[in-house]
């Protein structure tokens, strides 16, 4: 290929436009453009079907999803807090998670009025930083097959008769320190109980795989037979064919939550909240009810009775639900960490 | 000509080198929970690295797991780099690109290649217990066993280019005329290919040596979440632990000793040949 003129000024014209498209004010200014920071998989997914697609591009936003877990997408928005301009307009993390990076003043409180749908909120759920998206609880999930004593709290785990067969997630570190400090007295603004039974945990050759992938393979291969796990993500394991039946433990049921928030430097302010109010919507949130088994967190979304069934709580389990003590978490979080790798992985 | 180094250092200066200053900087900065970094100008993130007997197990880990590496490069990489240096066929540029085949796949392909072949339900377990050699899975994954074979797939060809890139111009006249006096081919090859290969060996050794204290990807994939390298446990401490100052002192502790290590073992590979 010969480079001519007109090619090389055209290439010119690209590479400046490219260049000039990051500096403000000039070539572009907050155009049709949401950028959302969010796990891939099936949450991304479902937001690109659910959302993006039917909700939010007919309004002519562009949405981009910037892919990762939790943890590198928490580190961006922490190390980009004191920029003016963020790479985030949406932020989705768990309510702990969002409350960690809220503390560190990266987000902006919303302002009601431009949400449409904030009414229609369960007011449980309600926080002046982020909006519920789909919630859920921790349970112990079982295999029927080789439990044969329906287990009825997190301190079964324990029973000496499980040896090798009790497995944990490697990166839910955190709720199984606290299924453990559950079993053992504590809760979730005392995580201390958890040191001795994580140690009598490992004495009993617990099983930690790197991923929730990883633990869904040896729940299936019956490797183990016991895990704390998300309610949602075992009514998904079940639709997979992975041999589990859940319990809500009696010595509680831990609430998680996923929020969305919008950033203090998201540079497209106005199609956040439009993306936000998509995100309330009664069709978007049954989708993820019926794919992936989390709760609506909007009064208004009706799920079938069968699914109802599977994926909520009944009025007495509802009744020991607990939410967490973020304030604890965010003091306590880093030292359980060190337990979790030092003392009970190591 | 001095000039000529400008464009690529001026790169390394404001791409490497600046943000390792910040690190530095971060490095002697405190920890909170509640605000993640305060200002400070203490050695206390290092002294605790090297007092906590956690990381000072990590450290060992990782030097164990990259010396082993280097020597198993070393051993399985020289014959085929002898052959390679010496092979006159039109092959040899097929065959070079044949033993780059390993760096053409991303690392973390072909580390969810490994999980596939290792794992317990992989194909080698399975063929096992299909030939009914074994009743239970054997525990290929998750272990050392398992990132030394995934490391050593990936840094081998580091090794084997280095190498006979040396034995190249190594005259093949040396090795007749050490035949033609008598020595038999270990001799010939102990006193004389070696030690002219030594630049290469010592070249390739710390390639690879370097490659292997940083691993990340293949100690967290094949590793699994008991075994730990420094790379993942710096890595832990930034994005899992957000503590980056101990993160960023745990990064430096990693440079200082792959850096020592490196000098060292050169100096003496090249002292123990050189007459």
């Amino acid at each position: 290929m010969t480079i001519t003129r007109r090619l090389a000024l055209s290439g010119g014209a690209a590479t400046l436009s490219a260049l000039t498209a990051g500096l403000p004010g000039l070539a572009r200014a907050a155009d049709g453009r949401v950028v959302v920071g969010t796990w891939g998989g099936d949450y991304g997914n479902l937001l690109r079907q659910n959302i993006d697609e039917p909700l939010v591009q007919p309004k002519g936003i562009e949405v981009l999803q910037d892919v990762a877990s939790a943890d590198p997408r928490k580190t961006k928005m922490l190390a980009e807090r004191q920029a003016r301009r963020g790479t985030y307009d949406i932020s989705c993390l768990s309510d702990t998670d969002m409350y960690l990076v809220q503390q560190q003043s990266t987000l902006q409180d919303l302002d009601k009025g431009r949400l449409s749908r904030s009414e229609a909120v369960i007011p449980a759920l309600k926080k002046s930083y982020a909006i519920p998206h789909i919630y859920s609880a921790l349970v112990l999930l079982y295999n029927p097959d080789k439990v044969t004593t329906k287990p009825t709290a997190f301190a079964d785990m324990w029973d000496p008769k499980y040896k090798g067969r009790v497995g944990f997630s490697d990166i839910l570190y955190n709720t199984n320190t606290l299924a453990a400090a559950m079993a053992g007295g504590g809760g979730v603004s005392d995580y201390k109980p958890a040191e001795k039974m994580l140690l009598e945990m490992r004495k009993l050759d617990a099983k930690v795989y790197p991923s929730n992938e990883a633990l869904a393979a040896a729940l299936k291969s019956e490797e183990v037979w016991l895990t704390p796990m998300w309610l949602a993500r075992g009514f998904m394991w079940k639709q997979a064919d992975i041999p589990v039946k859940h319990v809500v433990p009696k010595e509680g049921a831990y609430s998680i939550v996923f929020e969305a928030a919008i950033p203090k430097n998201a540079r497209n302010v106005d199609n956040a909240y439009t993306y936000l109010d998509a995100m309330l919507q009664p069709q978007a949130q049954t989708a993820f009810a019926r794919k992936m088994g989390y709760l609506p967190t909007v009064k208004d979304a009706k799920l079938d009775a069968d699914l109802m069934q599977e994926i909520s709580l009944t009025e007495e389990e509802e009744s020991r639900l607990v939410q967490p003590d973020y304030d604890y978490l965010q003091k306590h979080l880093n030292e359980y960490l060190d337990f979790w790798n030092k003392q009970f992985k190591a | 000509m001095a000039a000529l180094i400008l464009p690529a250092g001026l790169l390394v200066v404001a791409l490497m080198v600046a943000p390792m200053l910040l690190l530095a900087r971060i490095s002697l900065n405190q920890f909170s929970p509640t605000e993640m970094m305060v200002e400070a100008m203490s050695a206390e993130n290092y002294l605790r690295a090297v007092q906590d007997p956690y990381y000072r197990s990590v450290l060992l880990t990782t030097m164990a797991v990259a010396l082993g590496c280097t020597l198993l490069c070393l051993v399985l990489g020289f014959p085929t780099a002898y052959w390679l240096a010496r092979m006159q066929s039109r092959w040899k540029s097929l065959a070079t690109i044949l033993i780059l085949f390993p760096l053409l796949v991303g690392n973390v392909v072909r580390s969810a290649g490994w999980i596939a072949l290792l794992g317990n339900d992989g194909a080698i377990n399975a063929a096992l217990q299909g030939l009914h050699l074994t009743d239970a899975p054997l525990p290929l994954l998750y272990n050392a066993f398992a990132v030394v074979v995934g490391i050593v797939a990936v840094v081998l060809p580091y090794m084997i280019l280095t190498l006979s890139a040396v034995i190249e111009g190594i005259p093949r006249q040396a090795e007749e005329a050490a035949a033609n006096l008598g020595a038999r081919p270990l001799t010939a090859f102990r006193r004389v290919v070696l030690p002219l290969a030594i630049p290469g060996v010592a070249a390739g050794s710390v390639l690879v040596f370097i490659l292997c204290m940083n691993a990340y990807a293949t100690p967290v994939l094949l590793g699994g979440p008991q075994f730990k390298m420094m790379a993942p446990a710096v890595y832990d401490q930034f994005v899992r632990g957000n503590n980056w100052p101990f993160g960023a002192s745990l990064a430096f502790i990693l440079l200082f000793v792959t850096m020592v290590l490196t000098l060292v073992g050169s100096a003496l590979i090249g002292r123990r040949y050189r007459r």
